[in-house]
């Protein structure tokens, strides 16, 4: 029926209208978020899911002149990269952590295998991938073996951790040593030793040790006890074998003791990178990483030092990564070739050199490993502790059927009881498997 | 004459119209309407379909989640029919996180509407500099909840905190402020703090009381305190009302300041201390840290549903004594 001159416009009409009005700007919503493949000047487009500062506009700009692909960077977010799948038009190349995301996203076959990529690459040799780069493999049971779904752009051992010598002096506190690695125990009796504290503030934290987060850090520590956190088949967490709950103790005794940052006492600079090379922390478990921000201070680096991984008595010597952070390639992403000429670019070329030489981890192609600083002695003390540490690196698996936000999530809510006193570890660990097995239960459900 | 014996606009007598008027004065009478119809249409329309894709839609969404168990991304979500409302009338942490949601609104709303109100009574008296000073009072509104939540954060940080810091200088050692069972107090705080609003809202109801009823009032020799409890409130309470409504319904989905107390990632929400797990943080983790989409949708509905419920029992309570200072016969 058309309308015509003078007619009234009937409330049932204005409705219809509406309603077309809504398809035509959802149609148009989405059309936003879909990722072209052509650059407006001509050429090749692709739109990359990164931290802003993955990937500065000068980068941009270089893709742009070297392999003439524009790149649209879009802000990583799970949310949105959630939307973007389910509409069909992910983006062509996804920030992840190796070590936590790639098997959740390859169980759900979302993530594309690039293998055959790497086996026709020129730049991106797999006998040059660095054993870390294992973090982004997936066999459809276990992390570390089958396909790779990705690769990190550098990466570090991020049990090993850093000391302020100068704290330690004026403690009175020996120095770790830089070639054997010293026990968790030992490591805790120092950093009680170590923080200094006046009117009820903590001035200087005597050390800090959470990992990337938690979930990775309880699965590390557990593994360096000899366990494993996991069940055989992914399917279930167990905190109360001898070596999770040997873990679990020493993480809420740290919590307990207050010697550094934790659930019932956060780090008012959020991370531990400011707080350290501002002399306010004389430990740090961050790995090699960490030296990128210690050596913008040279005065904070010739009084640093890079210590092995610790161990637990009776425990084995790993030092896993916990992160890998890098970049997968979503299997309904529209550019693939030219995703797979950036990845090539991004990992291989002039960015993963000028990030080799900065520090910030270490490089994962094994031929970048000479640009890593070494021009100063304290470079040189640091790059000597890194090398022999990496004959002890392994991949520690996690579990495909929860993504480890859900498990930190639910470790947050429970831990905190334990660390101020209101429960034993023993509750501690039942209340964590209930609850994480319950939404590993849920997962392998989805997954099927 | 009273105000009531005035005719209303409705009432006035209008001359009869002339039996030509359609045809020699403008265009027919069905011609105008259709007119009229079709400018209101079109100037509601952009917040019609702004309603419709922004609010209707996700919300039909969110209903048709809710009887899934979608998590965004795997390929093997099924539909449970009414097992996520189920779940949720057994889940504790829920049932907690709405009680305490619930206990927050009766504490801050009244308080905030007190002390609205009570900026506003004292900045309608003729002070000096009286512009600057609902200016000033009204300044925290205007900040973004953001850099109000994240103000707060550093101003109570137990070590490097300003607050902390002045306790010290009177020998009383540091608190841990953002911790229970102080963390609760912090976001009271947040929330008393950008009272201005109200105030603004109150001081715009209290110009509108006829200053006659105060000064008849004084000659009959009340004091301040029964001119303002039985004139100011009950002409007031329109204002108060629309207060105890809008601020119920944005109080029990605080969110914003308990995610910036916290360390604001998916995973970090669930780490702010207990008496701040309120239902919306429980509704964020759901979604964005457990990936249950499913149920963080159903979470929502049932919180909708109650807010409808509570606000009809607001109205149904409070329709006694809430006086309304209109004419009732231009309703007719």
């Amino acid at each position: 029926m058309r309308s015509h001159a003078g007619a009234s416009l009937s409330r049932r009409r204005f409705l219809a209208l509406s309603a077309g009005g809504v398809a035509g700007t959802a149609a148009l919503s989405g059309c936003a978020l879909s990722t072209a493949g052509a650059a407006p000047g001509g050429g090749e487009s692709i739109t990359m899911m990164v931290k802003l500062d993955d990937i500065s506009p000068e980068l941009i700009q270089q893709a742009q002149k070297e392999l003439g692909i524009s790149i649209t960077v879009v802000q990583d977010d799970i949310t949105r990269l959630i939307a973007m799948l389910t509409n069909g038009k992910p983006p062509d190349l996804v920030r992840g952590l190796g070590a936590l995301d790639a098997p959740y996203f390859a169980a759900r076959g979302v993530a594309e295998d690039l293998d055959p990529y790497f086996a026709k690459s020129t730049i991106l040799k797999t006998d040059d991938l660095d054993p870390a780069n294992d973090v982004w493999r997936f066999d459809g049971t276990t992390q570390g073996k089958g396909p790779r779904y990705g690769m990190a752009k550098d990466f570090s051992q991020d049990a090993m951790f850093w000391y302020n010598t100068a704290l330690f002096d004026k403690a009175g506190v020996d120095y770790p040593s830089e070639t054997e690695p010293i026990t968790y125990e030992e490591w805790l009796e120092n950093a009680k030793r170590l923080v200094q504290r006046k009117n009820g503030q903590t001035t200087v934290y005597g050390g800090s040790y959470n990992g990337v987060n938690l979930t990775v850090l309880l699965t590390n520590l557990t593994a360096a006890a000899g366990g494993s956190l996991f069940s055989g088949d992914f399917t279930r967490v167990d905190f109360t074998t001898p070596e999770a709950r040997k873990a679990l103790t020493w993480y809420v005794d740290y919590a307990k003791t207050k010697v550094g940052p934790s659930l019932i006492q956060p780090n008012p600079d959020t991370w531990d990178g400011p707080t350290y090379v501002a002399n306010r922390m004389a430990m740090s478990g961050s790995g090699y990483w960490l030296g990128g921000m210690i050596n913008e201070d040279p005065k904070v680096a010739k009084v640093s030092r890079l210590a092995p991984a610790p161990v637990f008595e009776g425990g084995r010597r790993l030092s896993s990564c916990q992160a890998g952070t890098g970049m997968w390639m979503p299997k309904k992403a529209q550019n693939k070739d030219a995703a797979w000429r950036v990845f090539e670019w991004f990992f291989g070329e002039g960015p993963a050199k000028a990030r080799a030489e900065g520090g910030w981890g270490i490089p994962t192609l094994k031929s970048l490993r000479p640009l890593m600083p070494q021009k100063e002695d304290y470079q040189k003390r640091v790059f000597k502790v890194q090398e022999a540490e990496l004959e002890h690196f392994s991949v520690t698996p996690f579990t495909p059927y929860v993504k480890t936000e859900a498990v930190d999530a639910l470790i947050n809510q429970i831990l905190p009881a334990a660390m101020n006193g209101q429960i034993s570890v023993d509750t501690l660990a039942g209340r964590l498997n209930s609850s994480i097995n319950e939404q590993m239960k849920r997962g392998k459900e989805q997954v099927g | 004459m009273t105000v009531d014996q005035v005719p209303s606009v409705a009432e006035k007598p209008r001359p009869a119209a002339r039996p030509d008027a359609a045809s020699s004065a403008g265009p027919p009478r069905s011609s105008m309407t259709t007119r009229r119809h079709r400018a209101f249409y079109m100037f509601t329309s952009p917040w019609i379909i702004g309603f419709l894709l922004l609010t209707v839609g996700p919300m039909a969404y969110a209903l048709w989640l809710s009887f899934t168990t979608f998590d965004g991304i795997s390929p093997n979500w099924r539909y449970v029919g009414l097992g996520n409302y189920q779940e949720l009338l057994s889940d504790s942490v829920t049932w907690d996180a709405l009680g305490r949601a619930g206990l927050f609104a009766i504490t801050s709303v009244p308080l905030s509407i007190i002390a609205g109100m009570g900026l506003a009574v004292l900045v309608n008296r003729p002070l000096k500099a009286r512009g600057l000073w609902r200016t000033l009072l009204y300044l925290p509104a205007v900040v973004p909840p953001v850099g109000a939540g994240l103000i707060f954060k550093q101003l109570f940080n137990r070590d490097s905190g300003a607050t902390n810091g002045v306790l010290n200088i009177f020998g009383i050692d540091a608190i841990a402020w953002l911790d229970d069972p102080y963390a609760r107090y912090v976001i009271l705080m947040t929330v008393l703090w950008a009272a201005g609003n109200i105030m603004i809202i109150s001081l715009a109801g209290l110009q509108d009381v006829p200053r006659e009823l105060h000064e008849a009032a004084r000659i009959d020799g009340a004091s301040a305190w029964r001119t303002f409890r039985s004139i100011t409130v009950p002409l007031l309470s329109p204002v108060l009302l629309f207060q105890a409504v809008t601020g119920m319904i944005a109080s029990v989905q605080t969110i914003m300041p308990m995610l910036l107390a916290a360390n604001s990632t998916p995973a970090g929400v669930t780490s702010i201390p207990q008496s701040n797990y309120m239902y919306m943080m429980h509704v964020f983790a759901q979604y964005f840290a457990l990936g249950r989409y499913g149920y963080a949708s159903a979470l929502l509905w049932v919180l909708f549903v109650l807010i409808l419920i509570a606000t009809g029992l607001i109205f149904r309570f409070t329709s006694g004594v809430v006086f309304y200072n209109v004419d009732p016969e231009a309703k007719k």
